[in-house]
């Protein structure tokens, strides 16, 4: 049946590429902030208490480009593989650390997509955003291993 | 779905990824050194430190020169958490005035209090910024002996002092 299958294709091209270009837009809108910005963000990565003192510096100076080259290969479309494995695990991570800090009370700054401290707040809000991104980057990595083990098309 | 493209799939994945993170320490690292407002590599995160770099003599007390005040009664001890965790316990006789709603507090608590008076700011955690932003505050409103009690919540639970809790 091939109408069937040419729908079925079609779905998935428009979901990888509307997956793709959304966390593209998110990757790469959170790390601009945090690049003009580097001491604020170490603060806000400080707050999270979760790393030794001597390593907040190198994860605020870092994080920041790692999420704007992923974020810049999702949006032309290339080493898409790596990419999109990158985009799930770090949003995998933001979201431990967000229900981390909420279960132990902690009221810290978000420095998600501004760098800010004491921006904004993580709320239960906060944790329902990132846990929908995390859903979109699953679904984009998943769409990812399909396209790339298949013979043909996308 | 051929086992052999699963296993070049992922082997793509690892190589990218890895080079995506080493791109970005690289550029991370590179920037860092030549931008004019660079931060430290390795910096010291100890809240102590912190206050003490602001100002001459540091904003910072010791838990033994606050437990001593204590039971002096010459300061008055302010939580600046939320109500809900002065609620489950704090201080005794700690007055709170959470720092993410000081407005509402303002006539009813900073208003009540003698600028004059030794006052100790306290939150939780070793790099909790409330008490500290409570602190600064309290001293451009003219407190002259303003101090912070790092990580005062759990080091006085630590040590036993009095504290008041929903069950005492």
């Amino acid at each position: 049946m091939p109408q069937k299958k040419l729908f079925y294709d079609t779905t998935l091209t428009l979901g990888y590429h509307f997956t793709r270009l959304v966390m593209a837009c998110v990757f790469i809108y959170a790390s601009i902030d945090k690049i003009l910005h580097p001491d604020l963000f170490a603060e806000a990565v400080n707050n999270y208490q979760v790393l030794p003192g001597y390593l907040v510096n190198l994860t605020a100076l870092i994080l920041p480009w790692l999420e704007l080259i992923l974020g810049f290969c999702l949006l032309i479309n290339r080493w898409m593989a790596g990419a999109s494995a990158l985009a799930a695990g770090l949003m995998a991570l933001f979201v431990g650390m967000i229900i981390f800090n909420l279960a132990r009370g902690l009221d810290i700054g978000c420095g998600c997509f501004s760098a800010a401290p004491d921006g904004n707040p993580v709320t239960l809000l906060t944790l329902l955003r990132d846990i929908s991104f995390l859903i979109v980057s699953l679904g984009l990595a998943g769409l990812v291993l399909v396209k790339n083990t298949r013979r043909h098309l996308i | 779905m051929a086992p052999t493209l699963v296993w070049q799939h992922i082997g793509n994945t690892a190589r990218q990824a890895i080079f995506i993170i080493l791109l970005s320490m690289a550029l991370g690292i590179a920037v860092n050194l030549i931008r004019p407002d660079s931060i430290p590599f390795v910096e010291t995160w100890s809240m102590a430190d912190k206050l003490a770099a602001e100002g001459g003599d540091t904003l910072a007390i010791t838990l033994e020169d606050a437990a001593a005040l204590f039971s002096d009664d010459a300061a008055i001890f302010l939580d600046a958490r939320s109500q809900a965790e002065y609620d489950q316990g704090h201080i005794q006789g700690a007055v709170n005035l959470p720092w993410h709603e000081v407005d509402n507090f303002f006539e009813t608590v900073i208003m009540t209090l003698d600028p004059e008076t030794t006052t100790i700011t306290y939150c939780d955690g070793e790099a909790c910024p409330l008490s500290h932003d409570l602190a600064m505050l309290l001293k451009d409103l003219g407190f002259t002996r303003v101090k912070v009690l790092v990580n005062g919540w759990t080091l006085w639970k630590e040590h036993n002092l009095p504290v008041t809790t929903p069950s005492s």
